[in-house]
């Protein structure tokens, strides 16, 4: 892949993002899923969390917040491929030049972007509303944090969108998926708490560093070493799921092709 | 030069069923397909529901893996050079779907300009000029949801013009579509002839293809029955007339008896709402209607008329019958 292929890639990416965000801001129900109802959760996390310290209350407020983020990635972009197979635009994105992970990192960098501007938004209310001081220990490395979980969360969402374009009834098999990822990576409690076997499974998710970078960075539990370290890692492991993605999705569109699933049954 | 080569396609479908005792079924398509297009020609393949049609399409289309055969876009091989193949095809498959209906008709061209790789500076441009061409001019602000039939029909065209392709497939485009919107439809179809695009479609109305194509393949059961000029396919019942008994409510055992005339070359049944017409070919001519009549035992009969046959009364006898 040359320069240019790269730049034509990077302003389809950029193209498919903004349109995917007019698609959904179109349908009240996703409307309501990634505004009214992160509203709705935050001030309740908030309102139960106002006698604890605040600490505390920050690595919960970055926890749910990156459990509501994985969650928008797996379910609204797992689902977006089953839409496209329900409204015959799926075969229209495959039989084109664009190569389809291309469309989903697109796909996935609006839920993201999206995710993250509603849980930003939905805390700010909510500790307005409470009077609830929110402290950002390391503002700087904290944003930088943000922008590399961004890539992480795309990267890993990769890995899992080739099983949607092969399997039609994979949609059951995604609330399966949703809790592993939360406890492994750690979102909501360290992973110290879990057993030693499980620690090398964790290390190899980007969202893990993602979620450690952003705790350390939020709470000012971790020293910039620790930063650096933590993101090191997850452009590491973000690059190398870039690359399982690449390949599953070859295989994965070859196998639809082979088994005509790119269409409904 | 032939932009398009298919060569004994063969293509299966499996469903497999049972989670402890699997068991798979196998449905075949296309069994032994072939057939050449020519660079700028409009070429027909014509046939019944499930014959095969779509699938050589969506194979050619580099949407289907052929199961056996040789299939070449513009030299390119169909599995190896899929991607290559795809910057110069367009399709159209028929129907409503394809489009998001929640956006914009120009926001849906935006959209797969980009995929395309068309220069955004090229696509502003291209993109009036298409709702132009297709009709769509002051309605692309507009979300597809509100759109009649026809229009989504006619930006489907649009859509897939967007990269100016070579080559274009278009499955059953005019299914669906009211007679004033399948004529324009037609025009559209005969304008980008005019362009020497090369043009491969599928239709289940013979006057359409018998007025368009140059070619026409009928296809049935997965084979090629029968590959020539409309004029010359013709020729297969031109020792054949047609009588045509306007019949209400016709019961199946009827037209059974009648289809076992001694006479009777082939017999098919069009639904009209409450009337069933029933296309009778015999070398009789009219000298066959009064056991026709007889047949038909007092049945209420409407119009009865005995005329010329046309290209779909020689497709009525390439497939036996199914219409």
């Amino acid at each position: 892949m040359n320069f240019k292929n790269l730049f034509v890639y990077w302003r389809t990416v950029l193209t498919v993002a903004e349109i995917t965000l007019r698609h959904q801001w179109n349908d009240s129900f996703i409307l309501f899923a990634i505004l009214v109802q992160p509203m709705i959760i935050a001030v309740l996390a908030l309102f139960m969390l106002r006698g604890l310290g605040g600490d505390y209350a920050m690595f919960v407020v970055v926890g749910s917040g990156l459990t509501g983020l994985w969650s928008s990635l797996l379910f609204i972009s797992g689902n977006s491929i089953n839409a496209e197979r329900w409204q015959g635009t799926l075969e229209s994105l495959v039989a084109i030049p664009t190569p389809f992970e291309v469309i989903i990192f697109g796909k996935n960098l609006a839920n993201v972007v999206q995710s993250l501007i509603s849980m930003t938004s939905s805390y700010l209310l909510a500790a307005l509303l409470f009077g609830y001081t929110l402290k950002m220990v390391e503002p700087l490395l904290f944003l930088g944090s943000v922008l590399l979980s961004v890539f992480a969360f795309i990267s890993f969402g990769l890995v899992i969108a080739p099983l949607f374009i092969m399997y039609r009834g994979i949609q059951q098999w995604q609330n399966a998926m949703e809790f592993p990822v939360y406890i492994l990576a750690g979102f909501l409690f360290p992973i110290a708490l879990l057993p030693n076997w499980t620690t090398p499974i964790s290390y190899i998710l980007p969202p893990y560093w993602a979620a450690r970078a952003l705790h350390e960075t939020s709470t000012g539990a971790g020293d910039v070493q620790k930063v650096i370290l933590a993101w090191g890692l997850m452009l590491i492991f973000s690059v190398i799921d870039l690359f399982i993605a690449s390949k599953l999705f070859k295989v994965m569109l070859y196998k639809a092709r082979v088994d005509a699933t790119l269409e409904t049954e | 030069m032939n932009s398009i080569e298919v060569k004994n396609l063969k293509r299966i479908y499996r469903a497999t069923t049972g989670v402890i005792r699997r068991t798979t079924k196998e449905i075949v398509a296309v069994d032994d397909v072939s057939f050449e297009i020519k660079e700028g020609e409009l070429f027909g393949l014509l046939g019944p529901n499930g014959a095969g049609k779509t699938t050589t399409v969506k194979v050619l289309a580099t949407l289907l893996i052929p199961d056996a055969g040789e299939v070449r876009v513009k030299g390119l091989d169909i599995v190896k050079d899929a991607n290559e193949i795809r910057k110069h095809i367009g399709f159209i498959f028929g129907g409503e779907r394809g489009l998001y209906w929640r956006l914009s008709a120009i926001d849906n061209l935006r959209y797969f300009a980009s995929l395309y790789h068309v220069d955004p500076e090229i696509s502003k441009k291209r993109i009036p000029y298409l709702l132009d061409m297709v009709g769509l001019n002051g309605r692309g602000d507009e979300r597809v949801q509100g759109y009649s039939r026809g229009m989504k029909q006619r930006l489907h065209v649009a859509r897939t013009l967007l990269h100016d392709p070579d080559i274009l497939f278009l499955d059953e485009p005019t299914i669906g579509l009211d007679p004033v919107g399948a004529r324009e439809f037609r025009e559209v179809i005969r304008n980008l002839q005019s362009e020497k695009k090369t043009i491969l479609l599928t239709t289940h109305y013979m006057f359409e293809a018998d007025s368009l194509c140059g070619r026409v393949a009928v296809i049935d059961k997965g084979l090629i029955v029968a590959l020539d000029t409309p004029s010359a396919l013709k020729k297969h019942v031109s020792d054949l007339s047609v009588v045509e008994v306007e019949t209400f409510g016709v019961a199946e055992e009827v037209v059974e008896k009648i289809r076992n005339l001694p006479f009777v070359d082939a017999l098919s049944v069009k639904d009209q709402d409450q009337r069933q017409l029933l296309l009778v070919q015999t070398k009789l001519g009219a000298e066959a209607v009064p056991d026709v009549m007889a047949a038909l035992d007092g049945m209420r009969v409407g119009r009865v008329t005995v005329r010329e046959p046309t290209l779909e009364d020689a497709y009525v006898r390439l497939v036996g019958g199914q219409v």
